[in-house]
């Protein structure tokens, strides 16, 4: 018997396309999971939309001492921020697999039943379970910029619109990619604090303009852990700033830049646990 | 084609492992200069076994079992050695391989406990690209064989054990896999389940041809689904054959149990049976119980002499459990093999 000649989908796009009905097939029955816990969900929304309020209040309180940031308007600010929970929230919907990666699957050995299905074992874990809260995100930040777009009289064009559809998902792969690379340790390293926390902390300092950091922070956000283009320089292409609607272009090759980087360690991750065995 | 579906020759694998020292004062060592061992989990196994057979890979916990099991199913990459599988090498061609194999392992689900039993299925009918027909097929004959469609409405997390072992069992087989590995099948179950489960390893083989192989720590199992055992103990192979050649070769021990009409003691007994090596093992009063080895004397003349010198008024002949086979396997290491 030749087990070769019996072959599944191949190619690299009837096998992407083959993926995204696999995440079809996971995500649907994540909501049908997600609707058996009801309350759940709504205790997630609350959560989430209270956190975001009060994220909300703090940043006015503070515009209403000072009316701008290093020459940024308070509506500039508010639009960065509200852009940023965007890709934050494609980022949540699919990477809460990340956390406790090690937990559940290296040490609680998950990993081996996801080795033995003929689907790409990232594919697996980002898709095994999602988080609705990024959802929340989505929402509220399309919210937010839309306000602060209309305080700014912002003429949102065509063009801004395909920006936005592009913009927005790179920046959510330099999300995935930065959080996938520390996941990726774990398969090294068995390591159950992890640097996920402390990094994810520093999300926070991509939410406002850039500029108002000193050149180590921003030479350190833009080029070593790049979440000055999760938010910031994307940003740019819809509220200006001298060059930088340009720059902001280069979200693209950054995002697929890191992501792939994040994606090969990944795999060198795994031939690695199956070398281990640990 | 002739060549054996399964080929595995020189498999090796080798774990490193730190070895911790103890108290405070030992970890603190431990983190400055850790104490690596090299140790070797399989040792050299080669075997092959054809399509359509069913296997009992078996030996003592830490024997290498699992670590082999691993290799075959791909999860694992050996140190050296080969593993060909109808051409496919597992741990190198994991996706195109998973397709063409199934895998249940013991205690861990490969179900989505928070999903329905049939959610779960057809997940994996996605995932294994099994067309509607066919999925139809096989949940018909998993409902006809494995009796699963109860509770195929209800979340896994709610089944008992031996539910959830059958809905596992279907799990791996829905994409018609032409390989089965098995982990301790059996682990847990009552009896009524591990018979549900033999039942219907039996008949999915005889009707898929599916090449089975299976560790277990249940003698039962090995008795009643493999006609060849491979044992394993500490990484090597030991003995790789029939079943009744594995009898053969520690020979065939037999115990008899003789019930008398009179009170008699072990002395006695062993008297009429006189220089017939035959071992009177207990017993007292009217019941007792003695141990040979057909290899040695013919039952028939042991049960002669016993008759002739002593009112026999019932006696049994049973043969060896084979854990007990086992485990004379094992005492014979070192000894030149005959």
């Amino acid at each position: 018997m030749d087990l070769r000649t019996q072959r599944g989908t191949e190619g690299f796009w009837p096998r992407l396309i083959w993926q995204g009905r696999i995440f079809g097939a996971y995500f649907g029955q994540f909501v049908k999971m997600r609707l058996a816990y009801r309350m759940d969900f709504l205790v997630d929304t609350l959560a989430v939309s209270f956190s975001m309020a009060i994220q909300l209040t703090v940043l006015s309180v503070l515009f209403s001492k000072i009316r701008a940031l290093d020459g940024w308007s308070f509506e500039q600010v508010l639009f960065i921020y509200g852009f940023s929970l965007l890709p934050l929230g494609l980022f949540n919907l699919i990477s809460v697999n990340f956390y406790g990666f090690s937990d559940k699957y290296i040490i609680g050995g998950k990993f081996d039943r996801v080795l033995l299905r003929p689907v790409n074992t990232l594919v697996q874990v980002m898709f095994e379970s999602f988080n609705v809260s990024g959802l929340n995100e989505i929402i509220l930040g399309t919210a937010v910029m839309i306000y602060a777009g209309m305080k700014l009289n912002f003429a949102f064009g065509v063009g801004d619109f395909l920006a936005l559809l592009v913009l927005v998902p790179s920046a959510a792969l330099v999300y995935t990619g930065v959080f996938l690379a520390i996941t990726s340790v774990s398969f090294w390293h068995e390591d159950r604090m992890g640097l996920a926390p402390p990094v994810y902390n520093i999300i926070r300092f991509s939410r406002y303009p850039l500029t108002i950091y000193s050149l180590p922070v921003r030479v350190f956000l833009t080029f070593v852990l790049p979440f000055a283009w999760v938010a910031f320089y994307p940003a740019t292409w819809f509220i200006g700033g001298g060059q930088l609607p340009l720059v902001a272009l280069l979200t693209v090759p950054v995002g697929v830049v890191v992501f792939s980087g994040a994606v090969w360690m990944w795999h060198r991750g795994a031939a690695n646990y199956a070398s281990t065995g640990s | 084609m002739s060549e054996a579906l399964l080929q595995v020759r020189g498999l090796t694998r080798d774990y490193r492992l730190i070895k911790k020292r103890e108290g405070v004062s030992g970890g603190l060592i431990d983190l400055v200069r850790p104490r690596r061992e090299l140790l070797r989990a399989v040792d050299d196994v080669s075997f092959e076994i054809p399509a359509g057979e069913m296997v009992g890979y078996i030996g003592a916990n830490g024997a290498g079992k699992s670590t082999t099991l691993k290799m075959l199913t791909g999860i694992l990459t050996p140190t050296s050695g080969e593993v060909t599988v109808g051409g496919l090498v597992p741990w190198r061609e994991r996706v195109q391989y998973t397709r063409h194999i199934g895998a249940v392992f013991g205690q861990r689900t490969q179900l989505w406990w928070d999903l329905a039993v049939v959610e779960s299925f057809r997940l994996l009918q996605k995932i294994y690209e099994v067309d509607e027909q066919t999925y139809q097929r096989q949940m018909g004959i998993f409902d006809d064989l494995l009796d699963i469609g109860d509770y195929l409405h209800q979340p896994v997390r709610k089944l008992s054990l031996g539910q959830r072992m059958r809905c596992d069992l279907a799990a791996a087989l829905l994409h018609r896999p032409r390989v089965l590995f098995l982990d301790e099948p059996t682990i847990g179950l009552d009896v009524v389940a591990k018979e549900n489960v033999r039942q219907f390893l039996r008949e999915i083989r005889e009707r898929d041809g599916v090449t089975i192989i299976l560790t277990t720590h249940d003698i039962g199992d090995i008795e009643q689904l493999c006609r060849r055992v491979i044992i394993i103990d500490k990484g090597r192979v030991h003995f790789d054959g029939e079943l009744e050649d594995l009898r053969r070769r520690v020979g065939q021990k037999v115990r008899l149990t003789v019930d008398l009409r009179d009170t008699a003691t072990s002395a006695e007994l062993a008297a009429t049976t006189g220089d017939l090596p035959v071992r009177w093992t207990s017993g007292e009063g009217r019941r007792h119980q003695a141990e040979f080895n057909r290899s040695e004397v013919p039952g028939a003349e042991v049960i002669k002499r016993l008759v002739n010198g002593a009112h026999v008024l019932d006696l049994s002949l049973a043969e060896q459990p084979i854990e007990e086979v086992v485990r004379d396997i094992y005492r014979q290491q070192g000894r030149p093999t005959p």
